[in-house]
This record gives structure tokens, C-alpha cells and sequence, in this order.
């Protein structure tokens, strides 16, 4: 117990050390009980927590990755759809621009008839222009009135001759409703310069698209230009033809997937950026996927309110509070009762062992006692026994010399030595009475004739004291095998102490019964004044005596136990002050219990 | 009648004198000694009927003393002085020829019956 390392000491306090009284006792089991309550809480508590935790943890990441990995799948999805809308817009483009129809299409009617039949498919398409390798408009057909145009410096022009396509942002323009300009260059057949097809598409073409991918899943779905205008209409984050509300947000995480992919009509592998970002928007944590068109100067976004906010996480949120919380619970509980169960059997534990310390220090006690008692009696009794002999020769000095003034008086001092020599040669013969081993006779005794024996001896004395002696004798009773006459002495003693106790007009009952198959009981009961507990406490510890100075030794009811633990048995007393003592004495039967 | 011839044999000087002066005021010839070999040296010299003898003594015991006492003359009576409360250490010199025992402190008249029944003893040998 004293190996506990200090800190489990100071959690874990042993209750019985340093005690004092009664109340500390009961401290020190409050104390132990309650850190074991905390050492097994923390033992407990601990892992469930870093459990649970984890769990939360783990599951959140998974959530979290499910919806990056559904956004990004879906966000491709809606990108290849897109660009396969803007990719067939590009060829049916390119396929009226053949490099032969050139002059068919400078032909009004022409350009006409093939713009209705354009419409009849695309809707959308706003009007044609055909542009020479000079940069000249050569042919125009629509609503506006364009005719005669010159495009040389325009950067788009610029470009559409440099890479062949070109692709403009929605923009208003003079046309006044948001549009957006395909263009095809091709060479001309017979002069060896290129010529230009301009299609003017309204913007609400490419809203079309956008509405056709747009889904359930997303919260928003809208194209932006390179600097982040919205090309078409956004429903919560911004203006079409206005930078998206998003842009200004700040990242607080980023995600990058770089996807190759194949364009169909080009044949061409190109890898397009994906980019997969969480922001905190009013409050709300969303996340916003774009992905860049392959084939158009635009970017698709896709914005998702997050998932975490959403059934599935709260449900698990509850869930895992719950089978926390009850875990929490039953495991306190569980934690009480045994913290309550181990406090009570050390205390119980503790109980027995100081129970059983009291029961074996009564003998240890005796036999230390003894030793000393025996040494001093041994060592006084010589010089008593020179006492003994010088006062004698006084005596006879003084018998033989004639009459002088004091030599009563002198007689009578004498005697007094002579009587105090013989009460100190009671006493150490007591101490070494007490004090020897003497050998154990072992006969067959009816305890009944011990009991009235024991009388007969006290009779006179009792009867002068008016003191009633009745026996409840039980005539059945076994004889057992002892010595009789140490028996003799264990009644006595205790029989005597009552008449002692009891001074004069009292009773005292002596019984005898049979306990059981193995032992018999005496019990010597009166009705003299009784004793404290404080004087019970005592009675068999050699030396301790009530009776006035000079009457008693102290020692023998001390005497009294040992003879009757040499035997085997037991004695008990029983005392109520004003209502009298009993002393029961229990004695096995058997010879063997003795040996 | 001539006075009964006896020795004492005591390690406690004042004890074995005073008795001794005792014995001599009731006139009986006795001799203090106060070690076993000085008892068993002068035992030629004054040839006691009784002796008295100390059963715990610091040169040699008792007991020893009371063997040789025996050896040099068995008709010699010896009552042994026993300082133990128990009876066990002069039962078992009487066992080893002791006349017979008597526990410290003395009591004179006690003593004085138990030589006069060792004298008898002799006198009836």
C-alpha cells in the first residue's frame, strides 16, 4: 500500500492512515471514495470523449468529402454539357462559313435565305455579317441597321484571323440587349486572304444552356468572364453583367483538380482547371466550384450551400450526443456503485482487521505483562525474603531482652512489617503464578460439580453479605475434559468479583447450558452495580482493578482469560451500569480442542 | 541432646546470615555459605545433618549442588529454597532427592517444622 507513487497518493488517499479519531476515519473513506470516483471517471470519460470526437471528426471529413467529390462531379458534368452546346454553336458556324461560299453569302438573298433557315434552328441568332480580309463588312443581315462597318483594328478581328474562332463576352454593345459574337475566319479560295463570318447570338441563348444544366443540387449555377462578370443571370449571387457578390469573398479553402479533357469535335486533349473553393458567405459556409471552359472565354460556377447544415449531419450530430450522453450516464452510475462497493469492503476489511488487532493484542498483552511481572516479582523477592529474616530476628531479639519503655510499641511495629512482608509475598507469588506455564491436566469434569464447588468455597463470605446464590443448573449438560482445578479457579475469580461488586444484599445466578455439540456455556450473572464501558474495556488487562487499595492484585480476571484461552474457550462479559454483569464463559468439549 | 548440625547454603549474604543467626538463637548449630563450592568444600569439615540450599545460585545451580551433596553423603537431608512462585522447580529436587522444599520469603515457623521432620527422618534411618 505505502509503494503508491505520490501522485496516486494524493488522488488516492489510504483511509486508515493517519487517523485520529472517528471522524477523520470517516473523511478518509469520503476522500477515497471520491478519488476513485475521479480516477474512474477519468479512465472512463476519457475515451469515450476521444471516441466520440474522432467519430465527429471522421464523419464530418467524410461528409465533407462526399460533397466536394458530388460538386466536382457535377460541375463537370454541367461544364461538358455546356461546352458541347458551345462546341455544335461553333460548327454549325464553321460549316456555313465554307471556304467556297464566299461569294455566294457577298449575295443578299442569299445571305438572307440562309439566315432565315439559320434562325429556324437557333432561334437565337440575332443577325450575319460577312467581313473581308480587310476588315470591311461586305454583307449584313438583321434587325439593326449595320451596313458598312470597318472592324480592321478591333482586337476580336485581330484575333478571329490569327486563331480562326473567336468567342466574345455577353456584352450590350450598340445592339443594346446583352449579346454575345461568334466568329469563323477562312481563307478565300481564289486571293489567297481570309474573310471573316460574324453571327451575333443573344444572351439569352446561353441562358437557355445554363438553365438546361442547372440542377436540384446546386443553389446556383451562372457563367462569368475571365474577370468574374456574370455572363448570365445568377439567382442568389450577383447581376448578370456584373461581377458576381462572390468574387470580393475571401477563400478560407481551396481546392484545385486539374482535368484532362478530350474535346470531341478537335480531337485535341486540353486540361481544363477545376477549382473547388469554401467561403463564408452571410453567415453561411458555402462552397463554390469553377471550372474553365475549354472552348470559351468563360467559367462555369457553381455554388453549394454546405451539406454539414444539412439533415443528414444534424441527425448524426443527435445520434452521437445521445449514445454519448447515456454512455456518460450509465458509466457514472456503474463508476458510484462500484466506487461505493469497494469503500465498503475496505471499510468492512478494515473494520475486521482492527477487530482482529483488539482480539490479538489481549494475549500478546498478557504474555509481555507476564515476562515483566515475573521479573520484578522474581527480583523483589529476595530482598523481601531479607526483610523477612532481619524483621524475625528483631522479634526474637526483643522476645529475649527484659522490659523497656518501648518495647510494645517496637512488637507492634514489627508485626506490621512482618504482616506487609506477607502481603508483598501474596502478590509476587500471584505475579508468578501468573506468569508460569503450568502443565494442563486433562481429565473428564462435570461442570455442574465445579459450578457448586466454586460455592461451597464463597458460601460463608456470601452469607455474610446477604448475598443470594442460586444455580440454573442444566442437568443434561456434557462433561467435558479440562483441569479441574484451573476451572476451579476461572469460576472463583469471576464468582468471587461479584460478591466483591456487589458489597452487600444482591444476587448472583450461576448457569450452565449446553451451546452446542462442541461447547458448553457458564454464565455468572449478578446484579451488583455494574461497569462503564470504559471499565469494560479493561477488565482482562493485567494490573487494572476497581477494587480499593490494597484488596486487589489486578490481576485475576486477567489470569481468568488466559487459563480460559489455554483452554480453547471464551470469555465475554456483559455489563449495563446499575443493572449488573454477566461474564460467559463458552469451553469446548472435546479433548482435542485443547491440545 | 546434642544441636542439630546445619548448613546454609545462600548467595544472598544477609539472607543466609540472619537466617542463620535465627537458627543459632533456637539452638541449632548452624553455618552460612555463600556459593554452591564453598558450601560442598566445607561439607567434611563441619558433617551437617540438614542443609539448606538455595536452588538458583550464580557459580553452579541447586540442583548440582544437591547431587553432589548426595554423592558425598545420602544420609545428609536437604531442604531446598526456591525464590519461583511455582511449586514445579522444588518438586523436581525433591524427585532428586531432596527432603524437601520451601519458597522465599521464609517463613520460620514453617522452616523450623520441616527440619524437625528431617531430624526425625534421620533419626528413624
Amino acid at each position: 500500500m505505502k509503494e503508491h507513487s505520490s501522485w496516486l497518493t494524493k488522488i488516492l488517499p489510504a483511509p486508515s492512515d493517519n487517523i485520529i479519531s472517528g471522524a477523520d476515519l470517516d473523511r478518509g473513506y469520503k476522500n477515497f471514495s471520491r478519488g476513485l470516483f475521479v480516477i474512474l471517471t477519468v479512465l472512463v470519460l476519457v475515451p469515450l470523449t476521444i471516441i466520440t470526437l474522432l467519430s465527429h471528426q471522421q464523419y464530418k471529413q467524410l461528409l465533407q468529402q462526399k460533397e466536394l467529390d458530388q460538386l466536382f462531379l457535377n460541375l463537370e458534368q454541367a461544364q461538358s454539357t455546356i461546352e458541347e452546346f458551345v462546341a455544335e454553336l461553333q460548327s454549325v458556324i464553321k460549316f456555313v462559313a465554307r471556304d467556297d461560299h464566299y461569294l455566294e453569302l457577298l449575295n443578299p438573298k442569299e445571305l438572307q435565305d440562309l439566315f432565315v433557315r439559320l434562325q429556324s434552328e437557333y432561334p437565337g441568332f440575332v443577325d450575319i455579317e460577312v467581313i473581308d480580309s480587310e476588315g470591311m463588312q461586305k454583307a449584313y443581315f438583321g434587325p439593326y441597321q449595320l451596313e458598312g462597318h470597318k472592324y480592321t483594328d478591333q482586337t476580336w478581328y485581330r484575333e478571329v484571323m490569327l486563331r480562326g474562332v473567336y468567342i466574345s463576352n455577353v456584352f450590350s454593345g450598340f445592339r443594346n440587349v446583352p449579346h454575345f459574337v461568334i466568329a469563323v475566319s477562312r481563307k478565300h479560295p481564289q486571293q489567297k486572304a481570309s474573310w471573316v463570318l460574324r453571327v451575333t447570338i443573344d444572351g439569352q441563348t446561353l441562358q437557355n444552356y445554363v438553365d438546361t444544366v442547372s440542377t436540384t443540387y446546386a443553389d446556383d449555377i451562372f457563367l462569368v468572364d475571365q474577370s468574374f462578370t456574370a455572363q448570365t443571370r445568377p439567382q442568389k449571387y450577383g447581376k448578370i453583367g456584373e461581377k458576381s457578390v462572390l468574387y470580393d469573398v475571401r477563400d478560407t479553402e481551396k481546392k484545385n483538380f486539374r482535368k484532362r479533357v478530350v474535346e470531341r469535335y478537335m480531337m485535341v486533349q486540353k486540361a481544363s482547371d477545376m477549382m473547388i473553393v469554401k467561403k463564408s458567405f452571410q453567415g453561411r459556409q458555402i462552397l463554390q466550384g469553377v471550372s474553365d471552359l475549354t472552348n470559351a472565354p468563360w467559367k462555369l460556377v457553381m455554388v453549394k450551400e454546405q451539406y454539414l447544415y444539412a439533415d443528414a449531419w444534424f441527425a448524426f450530430k443527435m445520434r452521437l450526443t445521445t449514445i454519448f450522453l447515456s454512455c456518460t450516464i450509465v458509466s457514472l452510475f456503474v463508476i458510484v456503485e462500484i466506487g461505493k462497493a469497494i469503500t465498503n469492503h475496505l471499510r468492512e476489511s478494515d473494520m475486521k482487521r482492527e477487530q482482529f488487532l483488539v482480539e490479538a493484542e489481549q494475549p500478546n498483552k498478557l504474555a509481555s505483562i507476564g515476562r515483566l511481572a515475573a521479573g520484578v516479582a522474581h527480583e523483589i523477592n529476595n530482598p523481601l525474603a531479607i526483610i523477612n529474616q532481619k524483621t524475625g530476628l528483631v522479634q526474637d531479639f526483643l522476645e529475649m531482652s527484659d522490659d523497656f519503655a518501648y518495647k510494645g510499641a517496637m512488637g507492634e511495629a514489627l508485626n506490621g512489617i512482618q504482616n506487609s512482608v506477607e502481603r508483598c509475598k501474596k502478590i509476587t507469588h500471584r505475579l508468578l503464578g501468573f506468569a508460569r506455564h503450568a502443565d494442563v491436566v486433562n481429565e473428564e469434569v462435570d461442570i455442574n460439580v465445579i459450578v457448586r464447588e466454586v460455592v461451597d468455597f464463597l458460601a460463608k463470605e456470601a452469607s455474610y453479605n446477604q448475598i443470594k446464590i442460586t444455580f440454573a443448573l442444566d442437568p443434561d449438560i456434557s462433561k467435558i475434559y479440562s483441569d479441574r482445578g484451573q476451572l476451579l479457579q476461572i469460576f472463583l475469580n469471576i464468582t468471587n468479583n461479584a460478591i466483591d461488586a456487589i458489597g452487600r444484599n444482591g444476587e448472583i445466578v450461576l448457569s450452565s447450558r449446553q451451546l452446542d455439540e462442541k461447547n458448553v456455556q457458564v454464565s455468572i450473572a449478578d446484579n451488583g452495580p455494574g461497569m462503564s464501558a470504559q471499565v469494560q474495556q479493561h477488565i482482562f488487562d493485567p494490573f487494572f482493578t476497581t477494587k480499593e487499595t490494597g484488596k486487589g492484585t489486578g490481576l485475576g480476571l486477567s489470569i481468568t482469560y488466559g487459563l480460559v484461552k489455554k483452554f480453547g474457550g471464551k470469555i465475554i462479559v456483559i455489563s449495563e451500569v446499575g443493572k449488573g454483569t454477566t461474564f460467559e464463559i463458552t469451553l469446548p468439549i472435546t479433548k482435542s480442542s485443547q491440545e | 541432646m546434642t544441636s542439630i548440625k546445619l548448613l546454609i547454603i545462600d548467595d544472598e549474604v544477609e539472607f543466609a546470615a540472619t537466617l542463620c543467626q535465627r537458627l543459632q538463637l533456637r539452638g541449632i548449630d548452624a553455618t552460612d555459605m555463600h556459593s554452591g563450592g564453598e558450601g560442598l568444600a566445607i561439607l567434611k569439615e563441619i558433617a551437617p545433618e540438614i542443609v539448606i540450599l538455595d536452588l538458583k545460585m550464580p557459580d553452579m545451580s541447586g540442583l548440582d549442588v544437591l547431587a553432589e551433596i548426595k554423592k558425598h553423603d545420602p544420609d545428609i537431608e536437604v531442604i531446598m529454597l526456591t525464590g519461583h512462585g511455582s511449586a514445579g522447580a522444588g518438586i523436581e529436587a525433591m524427585e532428586k532427592g531432596a527432603f524437601d522444599y520451601i519458597m522465599k520469603p521464609v517463613d520460620l515457623q514453617e522452616l523450623l517444622a520441616k527440619i524437625n521432620l528431617a531430624v526425625d527422618k534421620r533419626s528413624k534411618a
